[in-house]
């Protein structure tokens, strides 16, 4: 049971990181950004390609492969989001499926379609006799409790967070008092991507990776904004722990369930509470 | 002359709601647009503003056409607009809301505050709460301290008394006509009685075009003369 | 002149009949037969998204179910493969039925996500609780009693009855759009508040909508299960529903030729071209960022202009 926890809160983490740039997509430009599971997968392969292909030690591999996801969300940010701003949903979910669907089939060309291991970088575990604990999945426990907190004070005491935090609620008020909302929408779109290439480096050594592992993450990430709230960014924590947890517990009832439960608690949300986009 | 508008015309989608809208406004001058809902006088100050692009006509500010900009580069050369429904960042804290204002314009902090509580001295002691929990007046107030920020010289403020008590909506015309030393201003107003404490000179708009304008004092202080003109 | 034979039905029966008795006759009757099916899948996507203005990203769900539905009653009542088309109409409408009440409240996003939700949840209760039944991932192979000349193994005879199909999907699609039916549900589409002002339930309206799209989703999958003789889980795949949305939206949504040039279009450019198209996603890709920003009236739409 603990240890269903603790693996609970190790993919709640990895959920959370790769939620928060969706959820503030969602909430500040009411995109809905299929896009974002692409950049999770590059974070994935690029710690693939740096660390396997070219033997670089796991910090700098990581390292490079946010580095890498940096430039590619801002041309995404450039080339697909700003131009569906204000127009009819329907074409921002085409666009950016259209983006994943590109993202996909490009991991595919360069590495093939076959799921690709990545090794534990730490390979220690605590054992406290009733509960083993990988060293790893506690520092993905740890750096998502760190940037939670970092991103509470981002927002609240930085300028930058302050302008997208006013900007998700009232853009235009913003922009009346002669600030350009896009350019700080576009950083915080950055930010996001970063985080779930983080999200997607992070996952890797978990498991495999994988060329749909991006399709995977995101219908699992939208979850998690839809239960959290879009542009909330304490719910987005709350629900990726929760779902998390909930995965976890599932499978260890029954292991085929656990990320169909996800939806389940999804959709029961969706029905309580619709979304208005 | 500060600001000229000439043959303006704005559609939503095919209907047509501002039909041929020319004014003027001189420095120095508080002009109040009063008409009925649905009139156009919110679409032509967010128009003024940048936040429509109409199908015809000219803005010019200080001599400088000005159509075509984003409102953000609008409001930097010291034309404002002053939303209605008292649209304050409700998560964030009034000093915050100030802080806000000031980053674009680069004016400190504490002067934007300074110019804030000038106004009202009160918002003294509620820069540490958040926005949210104000008062309705207390809100409008923020607006219009906010737009102060900088070095504006014409504010377009809409519907700043709407939905206040008696005794605030004063308080609200006291600081309007303290800054009016400052700068030129136009209003959306609702209220007669107001607009005959404030304006130097009134537009009526009426089914998307101006219906009359109204120049002359005696009248202006006898809403009674024009009110069956709305 | 598109739109002349789009507003006179008879004319549009007749063109689209023959414009797929000249596709197959020069190409292959089996091959087009795959093109017909789905042809109506398009037109049941379209009811919804087309009319209604609800864009799914889930429609594999319904079109499964048609084909779990067809199957599973070849194989557990009577391999008759009449009744098969109708309980997986049955059971495409069922699920429209249940879930339609509660999606057709969302928009934008949400009913899309949602229908995605429901289609991985689909696709996880076909893959493995219900294995035992269905099957699991190597899915059931089907038979089905011949009549005569109606034999569902011979693909001339296939041809000839989906056609007939399609023709009556078509037919009752254009009475559904023209009549005050239709003009209400584009209204609502429109302004739905306005509508409900008037006095109109908006809700039923939708939720029939929603049903008739789920059942002819339905029966595309169930007539898919006859052709194919089996069926798996890749006609429930979520990750496949994307291809529905791209042919509505490459031949204009919201009419019937657009769907039926959709229908075609796409089918063709797998058929033909993914041979060549060695990365057949990002060709994928490339065309909807090509649709979403330059195309969004479609096919019909440049058509029907030039």
């Amino acid at each position: 049971m603990l240890q269903s926890i603790f693996y609970g809160l190790t993919i709640g983490g990895i959920l959370y990181i790769t939620s928060i740039g969706l959820s503030l997509t969602f909430g500040a430009m009411r995109i809905v950004n299929f896009a974002h599971g692409m950049v999770y997968s590059v974070g994935a392969y690029g710690l693939y390609y740096l660390s396997h292909s070219l033997g670089l030690p796991f910090l700098v591999a990581a390292l490079g492969s946010l580095l890498l996801a940096i430039p590619l969300s801002y041309v995404i940010e450039r080339l697909v989001i700003r131009r569906l701003y204000g127009q009819s949903i329907d074409y921002a979910i085409v666009a950016t499926y259209a983006v994943l669907l590109i993202g996909v089939d490009a991991i595919k060309w360069i590495f093939g379609p076959n799921p690709l291991p990545i090794s534990d970088p730490v390979g220690i575990s605590l054992n406290l006799g009733f509960l083993e604990m990988p060293v790893y999945r506690l520092i993905i426990i740890g750096l998502s409790f760190l940037i939670f907190v970092g991103l509470s004070i981002f927002f609240k005491k930085t300028i930058v967070g302050k302008i997208v935090v006013a900007g998700l609620q009232d853009r235009e008020a913003v922009r009346s008092l002669g600030i350009n909302i896009d350019r700080y929408f576009a950083i915080v779109f950055v930010l996001g991507s970063a985080l779930a290439a983080l999200g997607g480096v992070l996952y890797a050594p978990l498991s495999t990776v994988q060329p749909y592992m991006g399709f995977q993450v995101l219908v699992l990430t939208f979850a998690v904004v839809i239960v959290g709230g879009m542009g909330n960014f304490r719910g987005t924590a709350i629900a990726a722990f929760s779902l998390g947890l909930i995965i976890a517990l599932t499978g260890r009832i029954w292991g085929p369930a656990a990320e169909a439960m996800v939806f389940v608690v999804m959709a029961v949300v969706l029905i309580i509470r619709p979304i208005e986009v | 002359m500060l600001l000229s508008v000439e043959n303006l015309d704005v559609h939503y989608g095919s209907a047509q709601v501002l039909h041929n809208v020319s004014l003027h406004l001189n420095p120095g001058e508080l002009v109040c647009i009063v008409g009925r809902n649905g009139a156009g006088k919110t679409t032509l100050l967010k128009t003024i503003g940048g936040f429509h692009a109409p199908s015809r006509g000219k803005v010019s500010f200080k001599g400088q056409d000005i159509l075509g900009l984003p409102p953000e580069k609008v409001a930097l050369k010291g034309l404002k607009y002053v939303f209605q429904d008292k649209r304050v960042f409700g998560e964030l804290s009034v000093r915050d809301n100030m802080e806000l204002a000031a980053f674009p314009t680069k004016e400190p902090l504490s002067e934007a505050v300074a110019k804030l509580v000038a106004i009202h001295p009160k918002m003294e002691k509620l820069l540490g709460s958040k926005a949210k929990g104000l008062s309705g007046g207390e809100r409008q107030i923020l607006l219009i301290g906010r737009a102060l920020v900088g070095a504006p010289e014409l504010l377009l403020i809409d519907e700043p008394t709407e939905g206040l008590a008696a005794i605030i909506i004063g308080q609200i015309v006291q600081i309007l006509l303290s800054v009016k030393s400052k700068l030129s201003m136009i209003v959306v107003e609702q209220n007669l009685s107001t607009v005959a404490r404030l304006a130097d000179r009134i537009y009526i708009m009426k089914e998307g075009a101006i219906h009359r304008e109204i120049t002359d004092p005696e009248i202006i202080r006898q809403p009674s003369l024009y009110e069956n003109d709305l | 002149m598109l739109k002349r034979i789009e507003q006179s039905p008879p004319l549009t029966l007749l063109v689209v009949a023959a414009a797929f008795f000249v596709y197959g006759y020069s190409t292959s009757l089996f091959k087009i037969t795959d093109f017909i099916i789905f042809t109506i899948f398009v037109l049941g996507f379209d009811m919804a998204y087309g009319q209604m203005g609800k864009l799914s990203f889930g429609h594999m769900l319904y079109y499964g179910a048609g084909s779990y539905g067809a199957g599973l009653c070849a194989i557990h009542v009577y391999p008759d493969p009449f009744l098969a088309i109708l309980a997986g109409m049955i059971f495409g409408a069922a699920l429209g039925l249940i879930l339609g009440p509660v999606l057709v409240k969302l928009k934008g996003a949400a009913f899309a996500l949602s229908n995605l939700a429901f289609n991985q949840l689909g696709y996880f209760l076909v893959l493995v609780p219900f294995a035992p039944v269905t099957g699991g991932e190597d899915g059931i192979s089907l038979s089905f009693n011949s009549y005569g000349f109606i034999d569902f193994s011979d693909f001339n005879f296939r041809f000839y009855f989906y056609l007939a199909c399609l023709l009556g999907v078509v037919f009752l699609y254009q009475r559904f759009t023209r009549a005050p039916y239709g003009i209400f549900l584009r209204a609502t589409k429109e302004n739905e508040i306005r509508v409900r002002f008037l006095g109109y339930n908006t809700q039923v309206f939708k939720v029939v909508t929603f049903v008739i799209s789920t059942t002819l989703s339905g029966l595309a999958g169930a007539l898919n299960a006859l052709n194919l003789q089996f069926t798996n889980t890749s006609l429930i795949d979520p990750t496949r529903s994307v291809e529905v949305i791209f042919a509505a939206l490459m031949g204009g949504a919201g009419n019937v030729l657009g769907a039926v040039m959709g229908g075609m279009a796409f089918m063709t450019i797998r058929q033909y071209l993914a041979d060549y198209l060695v990365r057949w996603e990002m060709f994928l890709g490339i065309a909807l960022l090509f649709i979403a920003f330059k195309l969004r009236k479609g096919l019909y739409g440049v058509l029907a202009k030039g």
